[in-house]
């Protein structure tokens, strides 16, 4: 088992987001976190990077409680996070987000991970010096897996893989996580499509105001959509 | 003739404003603090600039020692001043801020005099014919030390890799903390920078007016606020191009308006028509 949330209660302030989560995921496997807006998905993700407040509960990771580290340590143990809304450093060139998600590596495993993350994302090659904040949605979507990837991650959690990209791109960044899990890392996705998500996932978690109203493997989702859908409360089928 | 005598005065006056606000403004774009009190550190600047010169000889030892006092004071203030109210709201250290400020205004004159002191043999006083214009040595050194230091400044934040960090994390700190990247570091060196280069500008300015005084941070302080607010706040860039043209205008200000509005005014008369236009600044995104 590689990360385990016991009974977290997580928020910001005096609002509290999650509430007695716990969630257990298998190393090497997809993980994916559903749910409509506001359900906790997003305040889960950062609560385990270490940027949301854990109130009680705790946070183990490989098997050591992490729960009160700060975020620069947690990366260092493997955890690395593209978050809701990319967060790129706009001003930064696609060069430079890259060399600070490598910031903590040898320059050796820089360079390796550096052709790592082109190999995966060829297009990043193209405008290495062009600012983030003038990339595309999709390219935005790879650079941040990718400067995520530059921490060498065990443990990569994705929020909104798919939100607003065109569908050429979705696949692109499904893909890639499929290539990650194939590495053996451990992947944890928060998306709103959720028939993408329960292609490639091998457990679930339904939030809902911030509660978890249903946990299981992916495949009983994938025999039964009813089930999630009936969860979600929407039985739209995202094709986006 | 006239025009480039007054542009080359405003550049001068424009570098000094520069080498000022571009501390202001770093702290402002990492902490989100208007840090008041360094145009304290500005005058220290100029107070160990002539001290050390009048003990030595050497201007540019004077620099560098100066330099290096400031900026290890800058980061005191961080640790002291700032970092234990971090987590109140901005207000709360911006009063602390002018009260660091107005304390070492006193201390100053407690421990220099309230005269002020001087350079007892000016250096840079000379002369020198530059395309045309006469313009002392002091004015040249004060261009040409704000060109290289900022050029300095440019290549560190962009050629390395420490340097491609610290702009990032001025922009994100969550973010760059999520890198592995130790924020308080970036902090630490963020105040050394910016109060060395306040330190230069005083150094500077006690050259050009060979006096330095108690309260010669009070103008700066104030004025290095408004050209960081039209730079775009926490927008090195903005602000770098912000002093200069503030100091063009200053220069040619005082000889169009200079029977109506004097210096200062015309200054403040310019931030507030620039932010009836552009509220987030000249250079600023909207």
């Amino acid at each position: 088992m590689m990360l385990q949330l016991k009974n977290a209660n997580c928020g910001y302030g005096a609002f509290q987001a999650v509430h007695d989560l716990s969630l257990t995921m298998e190393q090497g496997k997809i993980f994916a976190l559903l749910g409509p807006n506001g359900a906790g998905k997003s305040s889960t993700i950062m609560s385990i990077a270490g940027h949301v407040q854990l109130f009680s509960g705790s946070i183990i990771f490989d098997g050591d409680d992490i729960s009160h580290l700060p975020a620069r340590e947690r990366v260092k143990r493997g955890i690395a996070v593209a978050p809701e809304g990319r967060r790129l450093f706009p001003d930064l060139t696609i060069e430079e987000n890259l060399t600070v998600g490598g910031y903590c590596q040898s320059s050796e495993k820089e360079a390796r991970n550096r052709d790592m993350v082109f190999a995966l994302f060829p297009r990043l090659t193209e405008r290495l010096k062009q600012p983030a904040g003038t990339l595309s949605g999709g390219e935005q979507q790879m650079l941040a897996i990718g400067r995520a990837m530059m921490t060498e991650p065990r443990f990569l959690m994705i929020d909104e893989v798919s939100l607003g990209l065109m569908p050429k791109m979705v696949d692109v960044c499904y893909n890639a996580i499929e290539h990650l899990k194939s590495q053996g890392v451990t992947i944890l996705l928060v998306e709103q499509n959720t028939r993408r998500a329960l292609e490639v996932a091998d457990q679930v978690c339904v939030l809902e105001s911030g509660n978890a109203v249903w946990q299981g493997a992916a495949e009983d989702a994938r025999k039964d959509p009813a089930l999630i859908e009936a969860f979600l409360g929407m039985a739209k089928d995202s094709a986006a | 003739m006239l025009y480039v005598e007054l542009l080359a005065q405003g550049l001068v006056q424009g570098s000094i404003y520069a080498l000022v606000a571009v501390g202001l403004t770093l702290v402002y774009g990492l902490l989100r603090i208007l840090h008041v009190a360094h145009a304290g550190l500005f005058t220290l600047g100029g107070y160990i600039g002539v001290l050390v010169t009048n003990a030595t000889g050497s201007l540019f030892l004077a620099l560098i020692v100066s330099m290096m006092v400031v900026g290890v004071l800058g980061m005191a203030i961080y640790r002291l001043c700032y970092q234990p109210i971090l987590d109140k709201p901005p207000y709360v250290a911006l009063i602390a801020s002018i009260g660091l400020f107005i304390a070492m205004e006193e201390i100053y004159r407690i421990v220099f005099g309230p005269y002020g002191i001087s350079y007892q043999n000016p250096p840079l006083q000379s002369s020198v014919e530059i395309l045309g214009l006469s313009l002392r040595m002091g004015e040249v050194a004060v261009g040409g030390g704000t060109l290289v230091l900022i050029g300095a400044l440019a290549l560190f934040s962009t050629k390395t890799r420490f340097g491609t960090v610290w702009r990032a994390t001025v922009t994100d700190p969550d973010m760059a903390e999520s890198f592995g990247v130790d924020i308080i570091k970036v902090r630490y060196l963020n105040f050394f920078i910016g109060s060395a280069l306040a330190a230069v500008a005083g150094v500077m300015v006690a050259l050009l007016n060979n006096l330095v005084e108690p309260t010669m941070g009070s103008v700066p302080s104030y004025k290095a606020l408004a050209i960081i607010v039209l730079g775009g706040l926490g927008d090195v860039r903005g602000t770098l191009l912000a002093a200069l043209a503030l100091g063009v205008i200053e220069a040619f200000g005082t000889i169009y308006l200079g029977n109506y509005l004097d210096r200062d005014a015309i200054a403040f008369a310019f931030l507030i028509l620039v932010l009836m236009v552009r509220p987030q600044g000249l250079f600023g995104r909207a």
